[in-house]
């Protein structure tokens, strides 16, 4: 079974919620995800990141690329305690296009054009491990809130049946 | 945005105007909704719709296809019908069987393929589906009006008009889904083939395809040919909840793109010193096409029936203002806004709406603008001082409001466990609010200013010790390079009507009629009015607003 990316996206900023990431990390961590697999680096990087929320990569790298954006350089030192593969999947994500290069201790150099969108990825779909797709969803799970009769009764087409 | 630089406009208009709630829930379809810009696009492309598949037994269930080319890329509407018990047809996005359901397939499906559809695409949200899927929805039939064109024409007459008027489709949808959900086909497969480019056009055509299929089922059912000008009214309906709502609201960048591109054309047509003979009457027909249009739009809601009817009256007494002597003034495009500049925001949006139908030239080009292919450009704040300056030059719409207030804050926006459809709840009587979305834009933005201290530190260290403020420092940011991305009005405010953002999205679509159920949902009428299939060459381009036999 294979994927979209939109709904990897989806789902995995879901699941960053579910695990305790606020709203704007969560999305970028679903954006990162869904290139992350796109381009076929390990899956376990993404489930151990949501294992570390509320802390961890997923709630550092978007703060340091951000951080690295704001400078007006060309270049930008970050400091990234995370795997390269998922660092790479971040700096996919940014909207500009960027390339990072390994330093000592941690720390990368990133160079930033930023007058160039960032390139597009191939269309494609996703193939992912049933674990992720099952930690994913069953953390995404904890961002829904069941129904009641009130919600019901005011969602759209809001009678029993149409028949009109 | 790639525009011609030296075509004259005035000024905008600002977004402490534009991007309110109650202006959002006024406006009407223009030349640039998504649905025009597609007949346009067809048109230009001189596209043939062909029926390569007809596969409907005599009570009506069974399967077609739709095929056309345009931009040098096939695609094929399949269409599958079914025997639906009227217990369980309801518009409801949580329903499990439609009448009909369909796919926009990309190319043209052999049998396998045909046959894959056809199993699955009934089963809607349950089926899983491929990326040569690129759109996926359902609709089911308005019993009343399909039962009474069948009979007719089963019985040799043309169906009643005045029912055809006051319905206005055969089959509503319930959802379009486009963009990688249940596993069609991403957006981004074909974003950049010609013709497709555009925000919605995919779903724009499969819509106006499923509108081809309702008209031919009626008349197969039927067994004879409906009435040209019958059948130009009968659009396709579209019941729309709370789950387009959160759209405007999670795509800022879009909906800045649209909000710029329209007072972009707005204020170019605002800028035309004077008509030509040919123009003021193009301009006093559309004046009389709207009235003719506010008197057929009745709706069961009291409150928004008293509304149109405050619109109808407001319409007539503008009449001096389109008189020939008064339109062949200066500037006189921009006298008919000023017109309406003290009166309702529902006479100022028709008028806006109507003032750019002449001026194709100006206008049409910008609908090039208001996809977003590259995502959010702004560059995040450095420090918290430059942060706070921004927050405090340009949101004091989000500081203003009392938070803690009841009033301020009694409602809350969440993802349902049903559906996984955002839903809007009672913060003081419903549970849940502990899952709240993030959708309390200005809150969010009011927090943030809260615990901005005076003394400046980089954004990234107060974003480490304040993680949840990070959103509201990126809408702040994006605020800088797009004015419009906001909706200017705190979201979960008792005042806050989600039907006023579904109209304005609505609106962009293309659709008319709008006919609210609550201030949750709508139904809505799409294509009324728009060419046939053998229509494109002809009238492609003048649809706004729609009256029968117009």
């Amino acid at each position: 079974m294979t994927w979209s990316v939109a709904e990897i996206t989806a789902l995995a900023s879901k699941a960053a919620r579910g695990a305790g990431a606020p709203a704007w990390q969560a999305a970028r961590f679903g954006q990162a995800a869904a290139l992350h697999l796109r381009h076929g680096r390990p899956a376990t990087e993404l489930g151990e990141a949501l294992t570390s929320l509320p802390d961890g990569p997923a709630m550092d790298l978007p703060l340091a690329l951000d951080a690295a954006l704001a400078t007006e350089a060309p270049e930008a030192e970050v400091m990234a305690d995370a795997p390269p593969g998922l660092l790479q999947s971040y700096i996919d994500a940014l909207p500009c296009r960027a390339t990072a290069t390994p330093g000592e201790a941690g720390v990368w150099r990133l160079s930033i054009d930023r007058g160039a969108p960032r390139v597009r990825p191939a269309p494609g779909r996703i193939s992912c491990s049933d674990a992720l797709i099952a930690q994913m969803t069953a953390l995404a799970e904890k961002t829904y809130v069941p129904e009641t009769d009130a919600s019901r009764a005011a969602g759209a087409g809001a009678g029993l049946t149409d028949n009109d | 945005m790639k525009d011609f630089p030296d075509i004259p406009q005035a000024p905008l208009r600002p977004p402490s105007e534009v991007m309110r709630l109650k202006r959002m829930g006024a406006m009407f379809p223009t030349r640039l909704s998504f649905l025009r810009t597609l007949m346009r696009t067809l048109a230009t492309e001189q596209v043939q719709v062909r029926r390569p598949v007809w596969d409907i037994s005599e009570a009506g269930f069974g399967h077609a296809v739709y095929s056309l080319e345009l931009g040098g890329y096939a695609y094929s509407l399949v269409a599958v019908a079914t025997d639906l018990p009227p217990d369980q047809r309801t518009d409801r996005v949580i329903a499990t069987a439609w009448d009909t359901a369909y796919v926009l397939y990309d190319g043209v499906p052999d049998a396998d393929e045909i046959a894959r559809i056809c199993a699955a695409a009934p089963r809607q949200e349950a089926a899983r589906f491929t990326e040569r899927d690129l759109v996926l929805s359902r609709a089911n039939k308005s019993v009343r009006l399909f039962s009474h064109v069948v009979e007719s024409l089963r019985s040799g007459r043309q169906p009643d008009e005045a029912l055809v008027r006051a319905t206005g489709y055969l089959m509503r949808t319930t959802a379009v889904y486009g963009n990688g959900k249940f596993g069609i086909a991403d957006r981004a497969v074909y974003d950049d083939r010609p013709g497709l480019e555009g925000p919605f056009m995919a779903e724009m055509l499969t819509v106006w395809l499923i509108r081809l299929f309702t008209h031919d089922l009626a008349e197969h059912l039927g067994g004879r040919a409906l009435d040209r000008k019958l059948k130009r009214h009968l659009g396709i309906g579209n019941s729309t909840g709370l789950g387009m709502a959160p759209f405007l609201v999670n795509h800022p960048v879009l909906l800045n793109n649209w909000m710029m591109v329209r007072e972009t054309a707005l204020a170019r047509v605002r800028a035309v010193t004077s008509l030509d003979a040919e123009q003021i009457a193009c301009v006093q027909a559309l004046y009389q096409r709207a009235a003719r249009h506010l008197a057929d739009w009745d709706v069961p809601d009291r409150s928004y029936q008293a509304r149109i009817a405050v619109l109808r009256q407001d319409w007539r007494r503008l009449e001096p203002c389109f008189s020939t002597a008064a339109l062949a003034t200066e500037m006189p495009v921009a006298r008919l806004l000023a017109h309406t500049r003290q009166s309702s925001v529902d006479l100022q949006e028709l008028m806006v709406a109507l003032v750019m139908e002449p001026f194709g030239g100006l206008v049409d080009g910008l609908a090039g603008c208001m996809s977003d292919p590259f995502g959010a450009l702004a560059v995040p704040f450095a420090g918290t001082a430059e942060l706070a300056a921004a927050v405090d030059a340009g949101f004091a719409w989000a500081l203003a409001p009392d938070y803690e207030a009841p009033d301020q804050c009694r409602q809350f926006w969440y993802v349902s466990a049903a559906k996984q459809e955002p839903r809007l709840g009672l913060r003081f009587d419903e549970p849940g609010e502990e899952l709240e979305s993030s959708l309390d834009i200005a809150r969010c933005i009011k927090a943030l200013r809260r615990d901005l201290e005076q003394r400046n530190e980089p954004l990234s260290a107060f974003l480490a010790r304040f993680p949840e403020h990070a959103l509201a420092a990126s809408r702040v940011a994006l605020g800088e390079r797009y004015p419009y991305a906001e909706i200017r009005d705190n979201l979960i405010a008792d005042t806050c009507l989600p039907i006023d953002m579904l109209r304005c999205k609505l609106a962009f679509f293309g659709a008319s009629r709008f006919d609210p159920r609550s201030d949750r949902w709508t139904r809505i009428t799409l294509c009324q009015g728009a060419p046939l299939a053998d229509e494109l060459d002809g009238r492609a381009d003048d649809w706004w607003l729609p009256v029968f036999g117009g």
